[in-house]
C-alpha cells in the first residue's frame, strides 16, 4: 500500500466530509426547503429565535435532525466495530456479523414482530421499542454463547469462535425461517423490511440510548488501538509485547456486541458498512489502528449519510430501505478490492 | 388514450363542480389534498367521487388503474414522514395497519390530520367507514346510498346462493395463492379466502389456519371439485393448460379433470370489504352453481 496519506490531512479531510455529509442531510429531502428558511430552522435549533419558516423548524428538528444523527451514530459505530473485528481476528474479511450479533439480533427481531403478531398484537405504542428491546437482546445473546463456546482452559480461541458464529448463524437462520414460515403476510412484509433497515421514523427518544453506546464505543476503542496494533503481529507477539490478550478479547467481542447489537436495534440490519468502510480507510490511512480507528468513524458516519440521502430521494415521496443503497454501493466496491488485490 | 383523457378530464370536471357544491353549503373547511394508503380504502375514495383530491397512494391502490399514475408514498407499514409531506396534504387516510407509530406522530405534529379506519370485512365496520369517507368529502348522503346500495347486493348474492343451493350441492372448493414455482399456498380457515368461498356458496376443504403451502399430494388426497387461483395471469385456456402441464397433483383432481379452475384477482383477498368485491363474488359462484342463472349487477331482491 503506497497510498497511505499523512495521519492529520486524512482526519481534517474526512472531518469536513462528515461535516458536508451532515449539513446536506439536514438541507436536503422530499420537502424543498428554501435556503433561507433552512438557515432560520438552523439558528433557532442552535438558540437564536428567529421567526417564521415554523414548517422548515418542524422537518428540520423532528425529522430531519434524529434522523441524521441516528445516521451518523450508526454508520461511526458499524464503522469502528468492524475494524475491532478485522483486527481480532487478523482478516480483512471479517465484519460484525461473525460474531452473530447481527443474525441474534434478527432472531430476536423475528421473535418480536412474529411471536407478537401472534399472541394477538402489541399495543402500537409500545412495538417498536419491544422489537428494539428484543434485537439487542437477541444478538448480546448470541454473541455472548460464540464467546463461551470459543473459550477452552481459559483462552479464547479466535478459530474457534469463527466456526461457532458460522454454526450459531446458521442455526439462528433455521429460526427466523421457521418464524418466516408461521408469519402471516403483513407481519412477513414488516420482518422483510427490517432486514433491510432504515432510518425512517426517527425521534429523540429512540436515539438516546444508541448515542451512548455509540460514545462509549467510540472512546473505548481508541484505547485499544497500539494492543490491536500488537495483535497484527499475531497473539503470541502480542502476549510477548506485553498485551493482556485475553483480555483485549473480550473487550472487543463486547464492543462489538454492544455497538452493532444498540444500531441493528435502533435501524435494522445495514450491511457492508462495518465491512468496506475499514477497508476503504485502510487503503488510504495504512493499517495502523491508532489512525484507522478514528478515521473509520468519520467515514463510516459519512456514508451512511450519503447512503440516506439516496435512500430517501431517490423514489421520493416513497423511499428505499437504506440496506439496498448500502448494499449496492458496497458489494461493487467491495468487488473493485478484491480484483485490484489480484493483479 | 385521447378518449381516457377526456373521459378522466370531465369526471374531474363534475366531482369539482360537486365539491363546490358542497363548499356552499357546509361551513366547516374539508380537508382537500389527501393522501391515502391501503387499497380498498383509496378505491372507496374513488367510488365516493373522491378521486380529484387524492395527491398520493400506497403501493396497494393499484384499483382504479388512474391510481398508479399518482406519486407513491411506498408500503403502508413503512410510511416516510418527509416524503408524504412533500405532498403536502391535509390528510392521511389509512387503516389500522398503517405505520410506524412513530412517522404518524411526526405527521401530525406536522399537521397533517389522520384517519383511521378498520378493513376488519363487517359490514357494520363498513359503514362506518364510508359514513366518515363520506363527511371528510362532505358527502354523507351519496355515501350512505353507496353503502345501502352495496348492502342490497351482497344480500342478493346470499339469497342466490341458497336459491342455488336448492338445485345444486355446494362444492367442494381450495383457494390457491402464488401456483409459480413451489407449492401453492391454500387459504385456510380465518383467512379470507376462506370467507370468499363461503360467500361464494362453496365449501373450503383447507382446515388449517391461515395460508399454509400445499403439497401435490395433499392436493390429490383433498380431490377439490373446484379450485380457484388467485392470479391475474390466468385468463384463457392457454394458461390454464400451461398451468396444468407444470402441476401433474393439480391435474388429477377432479376440479382440473372438469375444467373447474377459476382465477381470481389476488386485490380481492386484501383490505376487507372494496367496491368490486360483490362483482368477484357473482362470478366465483356462477362458477360453483354452472346450472343456476348467474347473478348480475343490476339483478333485483326477490321478496
Amino acid at each position: 500500500m503506497n497510498l497511505v496519506v499523512k495521519p492529520r490531512p486524512l482526519l481534517i479531510a474526512l472531518g469536513v466530509l462528515l461535516l458536508c455529509a451532515f449539513s446536506l442531510s439536514l438541507a436536503l429531502g422530499p420537502v424543498s426547503l428554501s435556503l433561507a428558511d433552512t438557515a432560520k430552522a438552523l439558528l433557532n435549533l442552535l438558540g437564536f429565535p428567529v421567526a417564521g419558516a415554523e414548517q422548515a423548524q418542524l422537518i428540520i428538528e423532528q425529522i430531519r435532525m434524529p434522523r441524521s444523527l441516528l445516521g451518523a451514530a450508526v454508520g461511526c459505530v458499524l464503522a469502528l466495530c468492524g475494524v475491532a473485528m478485522q483486527g481480532l481476528f487478523r482478516n480483512p474479511l471479517a465484519d460484525p456479523g461473525l460474531v452473530g450479533v447481527s443474525s441474534g439480533a434478527a432472531l430476536g427481531a423475528a421473535v418480536a414482530i412474529v411471536g407478537g403478531a401472534m399472541l394477538g398484537g402489541i399495543p402500537a405504542a409500545i412495538s417498536p421499542y419491544l422489537l428494539s428491546v428484543c434485537a439487542f437482546a437477541g444478538g448480546l445473546l448470541v454473541t455472548a454463547m460464540v464467546y463461551r463456546l470459543g473459550r477452552r482452559d481459559g483462552v479464547t480461541h479466535v478459530g474457534t469462535m469463527l466456526l461457532a458464529g458460522i454454526a450459531l448463524t446458521a442455526l439462528a437462520g433455521a429460526a427466523i425461517g421457521l418464524f418466516t414460515y408461521l408469519a402471516d403476510d403483513a407481519t412477513l412484509r414488516t420482518l422483510t423490511f427490517w432486514n433491510l433497515g432504515s432510518l425512517n421514523g426517527a425521534s429523540y427518544p429512540r436515539l438516546w440510548p444508541l448515542l451512548v453506546v455509540t460514545l462509549g464505543v467510540g472512546l473505548w476503542l481508541p484505547r485499544r488501538a497500539s494492543a490491536l496494533n500488537a495483535l497484527l503481529l499475531g497473539e503470541s507477539e502480542a502476549r510477548h509485547l506485553g498485551i493482556e490478550v485475553e483480555r483485549v478479547k473480550r473487550e472487543l467481542v463486547l464492543c462489538t456486541a454492544l455497538g452493532v447489537g444498540a444500531a441493528v436495534a435502533a435501524a435494522g440490519m445495514i450491511g457492508f458498512i462495518g465491512l468496506v468502510v475499514p477497508h476503504l480507510v485502510r487503503l488510504l490511512a495504512g493499517p495502523d489502528h491508532r489512525l484507522l480507528l478514528p478515521a473509520s468513524a468519520l467515514a463510516g458516519a459519512s456514508l451512511l449519510l450519503f447512503a440516506d440521502l439516496l435512500a430517501r430521494l431517490v423514489l421520493a415521496p416513497a423511499e428505499l430501505p437504506i440496506g439496498i443503497v448500502t448494499a449496492l454501493i458496497g458489494a461493487p466496491f467491495f468487488l473493485y478490492l478484491l480484483l485490484r488485490g489480484r493483479a | 388514450m385521447g378518449f381516457m383523457n377526456i373521459g378522466i378530464g370531465g369526471f374531474v370536471l363534475s366531482v369539482a363542480a360537486g365539491v363546490m357544491f358542497w363548499g356552499i353549503a357546509q361551513a366547516e373547511p374539508l380537508p382537500q389534498r389527501w393522501v391515502s394508503a391501503g387499497g380498498s380504502i383509496s378505491e372507496w375514495v374513488v367510488e365516493l367521487g373522491g378521486e380529484s383530491k387524492l395527491v398520493g397512494v400506497d403501493t396497494t391502490s393499484q384499483h382504479p388503474a388512474a391510481l398508479r399514475e399518482l406519486p407513491s408514498i411506498g408500503y403502508q407499514r413503512q410510511l416516510a414522514a418527509e416524503g408524504i409531506l412533500a405532498l403536502k396534504p391535509d390528510l392521511l387516510l389509512g387503516s389500522d395497519e398503517m405505520g410506524p407509530p412513530p412517522v404518524l406522530a411526526q405527521l401530525q405534529a406536522a399537521g397533517v390530520d389522520i384517519e383511521r379506519v378498520s378493513v376488519s370485512p363487517q359490514l357494520p365496520a363498513l359503514q362506518a367507514n364510508l359514513q366518515r369517507i363520506g363527511q371528510l368529502l362532505g358527502d354523507t348522503k351519496g355515501a350512505q346510498s353507496v353503502f345501502d346500495a352495496y348492502q342490497q347486493r351482497l344480500q342478493r348474492q346470499q339469497q342466490w346462493v341458497s336459491q342455488a343451493q336448492a338445485h345444486e350441492a355446494a362444492p367442494t372448493v381450495l383457494l390457491l395463492l402464488g401456483h409459480s414455482g413451489g407449492s401453492p399456498m391454500a387459504g385456510g380457515v380465518d383467512t379470507s379466502a376462506d370467507w370468499l368461498i363461503k360467500q361464494a356458496g362453496g365449501i373450503n376443504l383447507a382446515s388449517h389456519q391461515g395460508y399454509k403451502a400445499l403439497s401435490s399430494e395433499a392436493l390429490v388426497g383433498l380431490d377439490p371439485q373446484v379450485i380457484v387461483i388467485a392470479d391475474r395471469s390466468l385468463e384463457g385456456e392457454q394458461a390454464k393448460q400451461a398451468l396444468l402441464k407444470q402441476n401433474p397433483g393439480l391435474a388429477a383432481t377432479r376440479a382440473a379433470r372438469h375444467g373447474r379452475l377459476i382465477g381470481l384477482d389476488p386485490t380481492l383477498l386484501v383490505g376487507g370489504l372494496g367496491p368490486r368485491l360483490p362483482d368477484g363474488l357473482a362470478a366465483l359462484s356462477a362458477a360453483f352453481y354452472p346450472e343456476s342463472q348467474p347473478l348480475t349487477a343490476d339483478a333485483k331482491l326477490t321478496p
